[in-house]
């Protein structure tokens, strides 16, 4: 698989390199700008769906006169789902092929990667995927969802439906841990007493240090957990937090389909689970359960409609190696890539110069906005962008019927310790 | 759901698995069929969608009244958006139900609520729709509400004692006293034990909000003889509400302290159900590999591929009942037909697919076994090896075939399900596992113990060369050997894709516990692997039990194992033959 993968990245820049030749010959037309996605190993699945989406948004804006009247030149490196590897391809990019800004990036832990790389040689990396926060870097545009942007919305909703008890579950690493520690001051804040937040409390101290229930990667057997959620459900009015990543979804809703719980008497909602994730999920199991993004394919918008015709065309016509082109979805970090991509290109097009520094500070002015498929997104001056909530349904196709709209959420990265408690 | 046939709702766990057995008829989904309903119901119906405020509350409640399950249905599709409005060219509006049967063009017919006929152009052809051509119609939270509380109310005369039950207690966990006379005017309707036992409970729920101290004390009390699991968080909000009698606060402690109790006792018995139901799991994985490692001691790092070939067979299977499959291996199109089977058909896919998953896995063994192993009995080394390599180029195999994503298996209706005693969830895919891995071992004990093969092969097991200069043709005898374990490797996949993901990497997610397993109970003993996975499923779900914690109780159950093995290095039984010491 990875041997695979590698060389077909080999194959893919092998390939590019020389379409884009021609117009590398002329080298004022051309401006470098870097993909570092896994495009093999584990997360490869994930990531290559933002790889495509990144390539047909440059071929989209080449195709349109460029930025600056210069074509986009993609350099796309595979981090292999190795984190480490992540820094090595982060640096050649920044320091070999010098390019103008980077996107990429999935998991948190590849982020804080290759943070250190970003700030020493200044570069430019925009990051698509719903993230934990906590962190801002002068060289980081975060188009993904903060906590604020998905977990407090759709805490607010389940609030608003009446709901008492919430149960916390994830996959034990940081995202899950923070959002959970995140939701538990905002629930607390909100008047539920600890006792009706379920899943466990770990605590050093007086601290809570971890609160909700975690399973490692990969965990199949969730037999002994739905169970302790079906006692904390039985005095109603309860729900569950999924924070739950990839796989061990499968294993956790079949099991809890099994076990009588549905989507009207204990809704799930699940914070990582988007429509490309349901190419491999029994969605029937999951039917009514909720889902939290900034961006859902079955937004009815013509900005969106355009938006997936033309890159299902895109993916017709592409020739881009390996690239799957049957019973493609887009879903929100897809999104949240090609909106950075545009948000990008009018910052650099407002500040006139690829230079970093410049366009940096014509992203922090508040002023660059794209209407994207999701509705508008504006870059704020933290770094982080302003943009629509959407609170879905699972439906049996696997997409989502949209039951609850927040328009215009800011993006806040700090959120840790921000809620008075009553 | 509504069109479910009848028999596959039967309540018993037994009866479901029968009935899908038995009835191998394809039973259609009939048509949702309109109910024929009194014209004056319609009417209302209609008029309730269409106006607004007082009017409609009004409408609804009086329409609770009737009891009719048109009235029910429609109230349930109303907050979905399931009914769309058409206004006319002389602006009347008419509520209105897109029909499920969509032409190419994704166009329905269009059904009016308050006639039940087709919606139709002057000339009487019918209207047809796309869903974007319609708006729905709207309903707020409010209103939303009041369906949802009408629909309770309904639901208490709902003929099946499960949703009578769910009706009832949420009535009960709501606590309006405006409720309590519609309870207890069921209680002597009621004949269900079941339902009856969920009535006095709703009920003495209600009661906790009455004033009179004696009637909440009682209420107390009768909560805690019915082992009210689902009232414990309202009596510990008695318990410490320090300004109710202290009566009342005495009953709701002593309460919770025999709740408490009550589910101590079914953690209890639910974690040795659940450990059962894990290692039966280990058991149905380890089982194979009990054969080709434990007996003819082939270090096979394949196996778990060779049970992802049963996981795919199921795949397949499916898709073959279903809508048919397409794969493209190596660029080459292949189309599976599908039966585009229903029913009770469709749902008894699963129990075709099990042969043939220990067919097709028990083929690719002898394959495996002709190809490669053969060459390496006496090299456990480069088997190690050649089998690893061998699993990387299944793994790829699967992608290049299925893809690199995981693919969707849909559990038949009969094992997505459970049944509860006295609130110890039985899940019927755990009961499920634990009856097949019953059956399988015991199968396995029949085929090495009392039959020729079975003697030959622990002939051959026990001294190869001893065994061919009696005449044994052992290289046969391998073969054989070894299909047959991969063969229950192929059906240990086949269940697993009823619990878990199916995807290239699922047998790397099983071979170390399958290692661990047989090791454990002592390479060589089937007895051994069943104790050992028994013993590592128990152990594991009571440490989650104690610890609350999975990933401390998987660290302490592997931590254990090597300290176990430290001491015993050969396993729980120790198998003496001579094969395997030398």
């Amino acid at each position: 698989m990875r041997l695979f993968k590698t060389l077909a990245a080999l194959l893919l820049t092998a390939v590019t390199v020389p379409i884009l030749l021609p117009s590398a010959a002329h080298a004022q037309e051309t401006v470098k700008v870097g993909v570092l996605h896994s495009l093999s190993g584990t997360m490869a699945i994930s990531e290559t769906s933002l790889r495509d989406v990144l390539l047909f948004a440059f071929d989209e804006i080449n195709a349109s006169g460029g930025v600056l009247g210069k074509k986009i030149e993609p350099v796309v490196v595979d981090g292999a789902s190795n984190w480490p590897l992540f820094a090595e391809k982060a640096k050649q990019l920044l320091e070999q092929d010098k390019v103008a800004v980077t996107f990429g990036c999935w998991t948190s832990v590849s982020r804080k990667s290759v943070l250190p790389v970003f700030e020493k040689d200044n570069g430019l990396l925009f990051y698509p995927v719903q993230y934990e926060g906590e962190e801002l870097s002068k060289n980081i545009f975060y188009t993904a969802e903060a906590v604020g942007q998905q977990a407090i919305p759709a805490v607010d909703y389940l609030l608003d439906q009446g709901k008492k008890k919430f149960y916390l579950i994830g996959t034990d690493y940081v995202y899950p841990q923070t959002t959970n520690l995140v939701l538990m001051e905002y629930l607390l804040s909100k008047g539920i007493p600890i006792e009706n937040i379920g899943g466990g409390l770990r605590k050093e101290g007086d601290k809570v240090v971890s609160a909700g229930k975690y399973t490692p990667f990969g965990h199949t057997d969730y037999q002994q957990i739905v169970s302790e959620i079906k006692q904390f459900a039985a005095s109603g009015d309860a729900c569950v937090i999924n924070t739950i990543n990839g796989d061990s979804n499968v294993p956790f809703f079949k099991e809890y389909a099994a076990s009588g719980l549905t989507a009207d008497d204990c809704p799930v909602v699940s914070f990582s689970l988007s429509e490309d994730e349901f190419r491999g999920l029994p969605a029937k199991d999951l039917v009514g359960q909720l889902g939290c993004w900034t961006y859902f394919m079955s937004i009815d918008a013509p900005a969106n409609k355009k938006f997936i015709a033309d890159f299902q065309k895109w993916l017709s016509t592409t020739t881009v190696p390996g690239i799957v082109k049957e019973k493609r979805v887009t879903c929100s970090p897809m999104v949240l890539s090609y909106d950075g991509v545009y948000l990008w290109k009018a910052a650099v097009e407002k500040a006139g110069t690829f230079d970093v520094d410049k366009v940096r500070e014509v992203l922090e002015s508040g002023s660059i906005s794209f209407d994207g498929p999701g509705g508008k997104v504006t870059m704020q001056k933290n770094h982080h962008v302003t943009k629509t909530v959407y609170i879905g349904e699972t439906k049996a196709d696997g997409q989502f019927k949209i039951i609850k709209t927040f328009p215009d959420v800011y993006g806040e990265p700090f959120l840790k310790g921000s809620f008075a408690k009553k | 759901m509504a069109n479910r046939p009848s028999f596959v709702a039967a309540s018993s766990a037994v009866w479901r698995m029968l009935a899908a057995i038995v009835f191998l008829v394809t039973v259609p989904f009939t048509q949702a069929q309109m109910e024929d309903e009194k014209p004056e119901i319609r009417q209302a119906l209609a008029r309730a969608i269409t106006t607004t405020g007082d009017e409609q509350s009004k409408i609804i409640a009086d329409l609770a009244e009737t009891g009719s399950p048109f009235v029910r249905r429609i109230l349930m599709s109303w907050p979905r958006d399931e009914i769309s409005i058409y206004t006319d060219p002389s602006g009347a509006v008419i509520p209105v139900i897109l029909d499920s049967d969509r032409d190419a063009s994704g166009r329905a017919k269009a059904k009016r609520i308050d006639t039940g006929a087709w919606l139709t152009d002057a000339s009487g052809q019918p209207f047809t729709f796309t869903s974007q051509d319609l708006k729905p119609a709207e309903t707020d939270s409010k209103l939303r509400r009041q369906i949802r509380n009408t629909l309770d109310l309904m639901a208490l005369a709902d003929p099946s004692p499960a949703n009578r039950i769910s009706a009832i207690m949420k009535l009960g966990l709501a606590q309006k006293p405006a409720n309590l006379p519609i309870l207890e005017a069921r209680v002597d309707k009621e004949t269900d034990r079941k339902v009856q036992k969920a009535l006095s409970e709703a009920i003495a729920l209600i009661q906790l909000k009455e004033g009179d101290p004696k009637v909440q004390a009682a209420a107390i009390k009768r909560l805690a003889e019915l082992h009210s699991i689902r009232s414990l968080d309202v009596i510990k909000g008695i318990a410490a509400d320090k300004s109710a009698e202290p009566a009342v606060i005495a009953a709701a402690t002593s309460a919770i302290a025999s709740i408490n109790g009550y589910i101590q006792g079914v953690n209890f018995f639910g974690t040795i159900f659940r450990g059962l139901s894990l290692g039966s799991i280990l058991l149905v994985v380890a089982l194979g590999l009990a054969i080709t490692f434990g007996l003819m001691g082939v270090i096979n790092m394949a196996h778990g591929e060779i049970m992802a070939i049963g996981a795919y067979t199921v795949y397949v299977v499916e898709n073959f009942f279903g809508p048919g499959l397409d794969v493209s291996p190596f660029g080459v199109r292949i189309s599976i037909p599908g039966l585009h089977a229903t029913g009770a058909f469709y749902e008894s896919y699963f129990l075709f697919s099990l042969p043939l998953a220990f067919l097709v896995a028990a083929a690719a063994g002898i394959l495996l076994e002709r190809g490669v192993i053969r060459f390496l009995y006496k090299r456990p080394l480069e088997s190690l090896l050649a089998t690893w390599g061998v699993s990387q180029v299944l793994q790829q195999l699967y992608r290049l075939v299925f893809g690199a994503a995981n693919v969707q298996v849909n559990s038949p209706r009969w094992l997505s399900g459970n049944f509860t005693i006295s609130d110890v969830i039985f899940g019927y895919n755990r009961l499920f596992v634990i009856g097949f891995a019953v059956l399988i071992v015991f199968g396995t004990w029949l085929l090495l113990t009392k039959t020729p093969l079975g003697l030959l092969i622990r002939a051959v097991m026990q001294n190869r060369s001893m065994a061919s200069c009696m005449g044994v043709r052992t290289e046969r005898v391998n073969m054989l050997t070894f299909g047959f374990g991969s063969g229950l490797a192929g059906l240990a996949g086949a269940f697993l894709s009823q619990i878990g993901n199916v995807g290239p990497s699922l047998g790397q997610n099983y071979i170390v516990d399958c290692f661990m397993t047989v090791v454990l109970g002592g390479v060589g003993s089937i007895f051994g692997t069943v104790c050992s996975a028994i013993g590592i499923g128990i152990v594991d779900q009571s440490l989650q039990q104690i610890l609350l914690n999975p990933v401390m109780g998987k660290i302490i159950v592997l931590a254990g194992i090597i300290l176990f093995l430290q001491w015993r290095p050969a396993g729980i039984f120790v198998t003496k033959s001579r094969s395997l010491e030398g």
